[in-house]
């Protein structure tokens, strides 16, 4: 039977050129899968798969072709050669194809496997990274923490109203705060490059020994009271707390200290309790002044009685007279300085005073020398409440006292003050010899002085004190850093316009 | 006993295996004599291992569920075309190579002859369709570059999407 052979020639030729394009594209697209993944053993199987297909299309296609242009061209003797060959070809590639993709399971759960573990790699990587970027933030949220802590711990050091200073092992200020700087009155430089210590502040630096004994055998000192002799050569009564810190982060052995100022408790202390002694002395002398003022009116009487007749003792009796009369100022002295005396307060101005005072002393020999400077306020008037005679006679002790302490040459200064809280102030300094510090609590006493015999009854600060005392002031002492000392009279104001 | 002796006993069976061989030939039957249609056999069972091996990807890709991706899905058809083809071509050669119930003579470019087996006419246009096997494997081959490009595709979409997270 004859037929059309076109149908079969064209789509054998053509059929056979697609099918090496095709698979050709294919090898292509699969080493394009490959590539996006080389991990990926599906992709891998992919391009042994198209290879396959490639060898297959192209042996079989080439062979198809070459039969039919041989056939045609009558050379089918050709052709019967090499067929077997295309043939064999042909079938080893076609059971290739087949026995590759009898693998494709096996391929695939390799795969699967590889993903699985990737899978897992990528979860245990990302669950590094959150473990990672939580660490990180710990660590800054600790960082922060710290450096919150360390600046805490610097402005309480730097800021604090006590001093805190740390040694080294050596005993060597490491570091010390500006409380520290002001107490001690050294510069913080100074203290660090010249390897002060503790023992460099004591006035007695054997106490020194005690405290570091004390340090090693209990490891810490609480309130320890000492005296810190100052630069200027002021004594600061200080209270001071440590302990030993054996170091930890790398650092050293230090000790560590907080030191007090107790300067100011201490002074007040001392004044409450010579307040206490003072009262107690005016109890006293009250009670004896009493008992002595009646005896001495009754000898002085007959005394003077006797003055009147002739007797041929007259001056033994007037030098009796004399001494009575210098007792019945005593009395008269103490009962003041007592407060039992009778005074009637008024409202007084203190600048009108202070001047009478001063124009009264100028003319007085013990002042001819001395350069009397007034530093008054006038802002307005200085009103207290008191007794003008008896404020004045404080004025005149503290600057007969002064003068003393200059020996009639030196410098006296008057100031006047207002406070805020309604409070005045009358200072009273001189350039002179100071008061000694063991004196200090005692120049208030009666009968208390440091001038020669017969020149002083020790009675004028003593009455003075009775008398601000009276008025609702206060009266203190202290030596000026300068020279010589000052005393401040502090007393109530009252008001300008206060009629009462 | 000398660990010595106990690995040359272990290991004496091998050579002794091969001593008997060399020195004792029997009627040696290495070289086989093959007829002339052992190719074509071959050849079929060619075909049909290719089949075979399809069908296996067509369920091994159904029972891992990836016809549900469109590139596996494209490539599963072209495992179908590809069964087809390989049963056109082992009917053709069937008929024509191994029970030669079928000639195909070439005339010209346009005209043939085939010697059918008692002039079938039902034989001649089976024939005539298995000639045009390219019908099946084009599109087989057409499918599976569809299929792996396809695969391209998702394999890049699912990288910018990695990226973009």
């Amino acid at each position: 039977m004859t037929g059309s052979f076109l149908p079969i020639l064209l789509i054998d030729v053509l059929g056979s050129f697609a099918m090496m394009i095709l698979a050709l594209l294919c090898l292509h697209k699969a080493r394009i899968l490959r590539e996006m993944d080389t991990d990926n053993a599906v992709f891998l199987y992919l391009i042994w798969i198209s290879t396959g297909f490639a060898v297959f299309a192209v042996s079989r296609s080439f062979g198809h072709i070459l039969k039919q242009f041989l056939v045609l061209t009558g050379n089918p003797d050709a052709w019967h050669a090499i067929s077997p060959y295309s043939g064999g070809v042909n079938t080893v590639s076609f059971m290739l194809v087949g026995l590759i993709t009898l693998f494709f399971n096996q391929t695939w759960k390799i795969n699967e496997k590889i993903l699985s573990g990737r899978q897992r790699l990528e979860e245990a990587h990302i669950k590094l990274k959150d473990l990672n970027q939580t660490l990180e933030h710990q660590v800054i949220e600790r960082t922060e923490r710290l450096a919150g802590s360390e600046y805490k711990a610097r402005r309480i050091f730097e800021h604090s109203l006590d001093t805190i200073l740390v040694m080294d092992e050596k005993f060597n200020i490491s570091e010390i705060n500006q409380a520290g700087v002001t107490l001690t009155g050294y510069e913080r430089k100074d203290m660090l490059e010249k390897k002060m210590g503790i023992k460099d502040f004591l006035e007695k630096p054997l106490e020194w020994d005690r405290i570091r004994s004390l340090l090693e055998v209990h490891e810490h000192i609480v309130n320890e009271e000492i005296d810190f002799l100052r630069p200027d050569h002021s004594l600061v009564r200080v209270l001071i707390t440590g302990g030993v810190d054996y170091g930890a982060f790398g650092c050293g052995k230090s000790f560590h200290f907080i030191i007090k100022d107790i300067n100011d408790k201490k002074q007040m202390e001392q004044q409450i309790a010579q307040a206490d002694k003072l009262a107690a002395l005016g109890e006293l002398s009250a009670g004896v002044a009493h008992e002595i003022n009646n005896p001495l009116g009754i000898i002085l009487g007959y005394t003077q009685l006797l003055l009147k007749e002739k007797s041929g003792f007259e001056e033994d009796l007037k030098t009796i007279e004399k001494h009575v009369k210098n007792c019945r100022d005593v009395v008269s002295d103490l009962l003041a300085f007592s407060r039992k005396g009778s005074t009637e307060m008024r409202r007084v101005e203190v600048t009108k005073v202070i001047e009478d005072v001063i124009k009264f002393l100028s003319n007085h020999t013990d002042f001819r020398n001395v350069d009397i400077k007034l530093n008054l306020f006038h802002a307005e008037p200085l009103i207290v409440k008191g007794n003008e005679q008896e404020l004045a006679q404080v004025i005149i002790n503290l600057m007969i006292n002064a003068s003393h302490a200059v020996e009639k040459k030196g410098r006296i200064e008057i100031t006047t003050e207002k406070s805020d809280d309604g409070r005045i102030f009358i200072t009273v300094k001189d350039n002179g010899t100071g008061i000694r510090k063991k004196h200090f609590s005692r120049i208030f006493d009666p009968f208390f002085t440091t001038k020669p015999v017969g020149q002083g009854t020790g009675l004028g600060l003593s009455v003075g004190y009775g008398i601000i005392r009276r008025h609702g002031g206060d009266i203190t002492a202290r030596n000026r850093k300068e020279k010589g000392a000052a005393f401040t009279i502090s007393l109530p104001a009252v008001p300008p316009d206060d009629s009462e | 006993m000398n660990p010595l002796l106990m690995t040359i006993l272990k290991f004496l069976p091998l050579p002794a295996a091969w001593g008997f061989l060399l020195l004792l030939p029997a009627d040696a039957q290495a070289i086989q004599l093959h007829l002339t249609s052992e190719g074509i056999i071959t050849h079929q069972m060619g075909h049909i291992f290719f089949l075979v091996s399809m069908v296996a990807l067509i369920f091994t890709l159904s029972g891992k569920g990836l016809d549900q991706q469109k590139g596996w899905r494209l490539i599963r058809y072209s495992a179908f075309f590809f069964i087809l083809w390989n049963l056109d071509a082992f009917f053709g050669h069937f008929l024509d190579n191994q029970i030669q119930v079928v000639k195909l003579e070439n005339i010209s470019f346009s005209q043939m002859r085939m010697v059918v087996h008692e002039n079938s006419q039902v034989l001649y246009w089976v024939y005539y369709a298995l000639k045009l096997d390219h019908l099946l494997s084009v599109p087989a081959m057409l499918l599976f570059f569809l299929g792996l490009s396809r695969l391209v595709k998702e394999q890049q979409a699912m990288v910018v999407k990695k990226e973009s997270h």
